[in-house]
């Protein structure tokens, strides 16, 4: 087991990186005059992964919307009592999330790390399923669907999704439907665990107040190691055509709102991170109310401080978003599609390029300025298959041309879905 | 860490505490000023505008580009309440000069960028630049109207509205739609003037080093102020209604909300802490464990306490068939802390949670800001240590006495429409 030290060479913060023998790959990054720790246990399994197999399976498996969220909440539960319980008395705040493609557990303390560790890679080791407290956890999520059903941003946001994939698990809602998780029970959680909660597929990645060796030597005690189980995990084949784009809906809100998409191809790794960046500053140049087109939608009223963009990808789904308030969201997007025709046609004002590239390095070297942030990066690093530095090195190697390439092949109008959730009369 | 406050001047207050592994620096100039729903909106975009434009980046596109050159300075407004107090703050934050890849004094420009914006900002003949105001005007606007997007904000918006009714308090900090509208960009810098006058003044500078910069360029700004400071009340125990009151409102919602108001006489505000804490404030509580946990009627059922207003609550989100049941075991479950209900285990615990989040207090530079923000407001400056011993002190007997202080006062309910058959 061999520690590999990865520094940063733009500011020179570094991180161990540990490829443990049970499987699991761990991220630690001591951070000398912090007093908190933050520790995240996750695994590669989020709401888009409904179909998979193993070497050991024929077949694949598809199981209903949701599941991943729904093992999330039970996982919390084991067979003495709840983890909340084993956190109370080490005075840790624990808690879970499932996005579209991980689920993570974390706690954040600062105190009593190693008895919190120890209580994070037990419980996630070790599921506890039963008739009855999967019943039990039917009302709670039933609730959850309910609450973010009346969060207007969620809804504006799969609206859009929906219009953009036809195929992909991305826009379907990471909590299910109350009928979708009507249908999970024991066996199938435990298929998705066996499946999903191998070491092979996890990464543990925690910063802070901590001693690597500690970390290591606890990690040593408390991991059972598996032997790799094949995974596989299949999406259905996805047009790169939108199903609508245009959607509307009628909610109680005070004030419209909207969300507006490009489909962008699909990508992975290093090319991901690459995308990402020049769809970053795409964001940044449309969104800027430095720059003209946002300063007149501001002036005339169209939107109001809310207007932002944002790059938004995993396992194969690509986009680029804006989305804010507004009661004229139709004119928002004429002036999108308007200011990037006169990007492609008279390229990106190399000042403007530099100054948006220096914004997005402050706000990277201001992530290891935290201890929660660094922690998150391990992990997302990991879950993207890229190092936990290198945005900061793709960012200093990006070129206007890269951005306006990206923006001539992949903004296409036929490819924009408009999702606007209106005020009722 | 090292910490130190000193007056600039008459109700000015200058905190400086020096933190080497930032990275960054951030300031907070806080105007604090009694709450007051005639000027609350006014005020609010007075602050606002602030930070919009100066006499020297004379509009918003000109102000962002210019921070945005400084590597993504941050420059923002915020305006939140404290009990009866309107609390206006302006924060910065911006990368330390190590980082500037061309060398540039970012330290030194939002120096510059920050005595403007509050001392030489973008007005003549006694109004601010209307360009400006537009924009901030409107952003209030959206800002009221959106207030019922989020449901359980608008519900405990609504909740505070009833149990503060007839205090300054009942207001919400950015104040209200009829004050934005009426507002014009004389008023706004008029009531600029006049918080630099009246307001009690704040002001926090966290960063990697010694730098007295900023508390000069304060001293010699203000030195040329006439200050004339009011006290502002923070403290201000809301009274019990005389009969318990429900507003109830129905929307095409999936879920409904209810926000349950108590008022207490009980000045032992770190007895109250630690009750919200056992009762419903976190994963190990009563709430938690028996309306969410065991009767699965909730996602979310929360407690907290408001002690500058004497007042409690409890919020829940639910089907509208189980509110009753919900409140039921809501009010069940406090009788039965009342009743004396309270282990060691969980005392313990509180302490436990507490003590590892007061640890974390100055691992980020707004922490330290809040930290010693809160205590400049509730009187006392100390360490989170010290806070934390008081908490040590707290009996279970001081726990119970403070839940049999809680009076029901208000109920606030969004029911989600029932569909007729």
């Amino acid at each position: 087991m061999e520690k590999e030290i990865i520094t940063g060479s733009r500011t020179g913060d570094s991180c161990i990186h540990v490829r443990h023998s049970s499987g699991l790959e761990i991220f630690i990054c001591e951070m000398k005059g912090f007093s908190s720790i933050e520790a995240l246990f996750g695994t590669k399994y989020g709401s888009v992964n409904t179909m998979f197999r193993t070497s050991e399976d024929k077949e694949y498996t598809t199981v209903p919307e949701g599941i991943a969220h729904f093992l999330e909440h039970k996982l919390f539960e084991n067979e003495d009592c709840g983890v909340f319980e084993l956190y109370a008395r080490t005075g840790a705040s624990g808690n879970a999330f499932t996005s579209f493609d991980k689920t993570c557990y974390l706690f954040s303390c600062s105190k009593n790390y190693e008895d919190n560790l120890r209580i994070l890679l037990d419980f996630v080791q070790k599921p506890y399923f039963t008739k009855e407290n999967v019943d039990k956890e039917m009302g709670i999520i039933g609730q959850e669907i309910k609450m973010t059903g009346d969060n207007p941003e969620w809804r504006v946001f799969f609206n859009m999704l929906s219009g953009m994939f036809r195929e992909h698990p991305v826009k379907t809602d990471i909590a299910g439907t109350v009928e979708s998780i009507a249908r999970i029970d024991a066996e199938l959680l435990y298929k998705c665990y066996n499946t999903f909660y191998n070491l092979n597929n996890m990464v543990l990645s925690i910063a802070g107040n901590i001693s690597a060796d500690k970390v290591l030597e606890i990690c040593d005690e408390c991991l059972r190691p598996c032997g790799d189980n094949g995974l596989e995990t299949v999406f259905p084949d996805e047009p790169a055509e939108i199903v609508r784009g245009e959607i509307r809906e009628k909610l109680p809100v005070g004030a419209s709102i909207f969300d507006l998409g490009y489909k962008c191809a699909p990508r992975s790794g290093r090319e991901m991170l690459r995308a990402a960046a020049a769809a970053s500053v795409i964001s940044s140049l449309l969104s800027d109310p430095a720059q003209p087109m946002c300063e007149r939608l501001l002036k005339e009223g169209i939107v109001n401080s809310t207007f932002g963009g944002e790059v938004f990808y995993g396992s194969g789904y690509f986009t680029l978003n804006f989305s804010g308030e507004s009661d004229r969201p139709e004119a928002v997007r004429e002036a999108i599609f308007a200011e990037i025709d006169r990007l492609v046609a008279e390229g990106i004002d190399e000042k403007d390029f530099q100054r948006i590239k220096k914004s997005s390095y402050g706000m990277l070297i201001r992530e290891l300025n935290n201890v929660e942030a660094v922690a998150n990066l391990m992990l997302n690093s990991y879950m993207e298959d890229v190092g936990p530095y290198d945005a900061i090195d793709m960012l200093s190697e990006l070129t206007a041309d890269d951005v306006a390439e990206l923006m001539r092949s992949e903004l296409r109008r036929d490819r924009c879905v408009l999702s606007v959730i209106e005020k009722e009369e | 860490m090292i910490y130190n406050r000193s007056e600039l001047g008459d109700g000015i207050g200058f905190t400086s505490v020096i933190d080497d592994k930032f990275k960054t620096r951030s300031l907070a100039v806080y105007l604090l000023t009694e709450l007051d729903a005639e000027t609350a909106a006014v005020n609010d975009i007075a602050a606002e505008i602030l930070t919009v434009s100066n006499s020297r980046f004379t509009t918003y596109a000109a102000m962002c580009e210019k921070l945005s050159e400084l590597y993504g300075a941050g420059l923002g407004s915020s305006a939140r309440k404290k009990g009866d107090a309107q609390i206006l703050g302006l924060k910065a934050s911006w990368l330390d000069n190590r980082y500037a890849i061309d060398g540039e004094d970012i330290n030194g420009e939002m120096l510059s960028i920050i005595r403007d914006c509050l001392f030489s900002p973008n007005a003549k003949d006694g109004a601010f630049d209307e360009a400006s105001f537009a924009i901030i005007q409107k952003d209030l606007l959206d800002r009221i109207d959106s207030e019922f997007n989020q449901k359980n904000v608008y519900a405990s918006i609504q909740a505070a509205r009833l149990a503060y009714r007839g205090e300054p308090a009942a207001c919400a900090s950015y104040g209200t739609k009829e004050g934005a509208l009426a507002a014009t960009p004389a008023d706004a810098y008029r009531a600029y003037r006049e918080l630099l006058r009246t307001a009690q003044i704040e002001i926090y500078y966290v960063s990697p080093e010694k730098d007295d910069t900023f508390s000069e360029m304060f001293r010699q700004c203000f030195g040329g102020i006439e200050r004339e400071p009011r006290k502002v009340n923070i403290r201000s125990r809301s009274p019990l209604k005389a009969v318990p009151e429900t507003i109830t409102e129905e929307f095409d919602v999936n879920q409904s909300k209810a926000v349950m108001a108590f008022k207490t006489d009980s000045d032992d505000r770190y007895a109250l802490k630690m009750l919200s804490i056992i009762y419903g404030e976190t994963p190990f509580s009563k709430l938690f464990l028996n309306v969410r946990e065991k009767m699965s009627l909730c996602y979310h059922c929360t407690s907290r306490s408001v002690s500058v207003k004497g007042s409690f609550f409890v919020d829940i989100g639910v089907d509208r068939s189980n509110i009753e049941r919900a409140r039921e075991e809501i009010l069940k479950q406090l009788d039965g802390i009342r009743a004396g209900g309270v282990t060691d285990e969980e005392i313990e615990n509180s302490l436990m949670a507490l003590d590892n989040a007061v640890l974390q207090v100055g691992d980020t530079p707004s922490s330290y800001i809040s930290w010693f923000f809160d205590c400049f407001c509730d009187g006392e400056i100390m360490t989170p240590e010290v806070h934390f011993r008081r908490f040590c002190d707290v009996t279970k007997e001081r726990i119970v006495a403070a839940a049999a202080s809680l009076r029901p006062d208000s109920t606030y309910i969004m029911l989600n429409r029932e569909v007729q058959g």
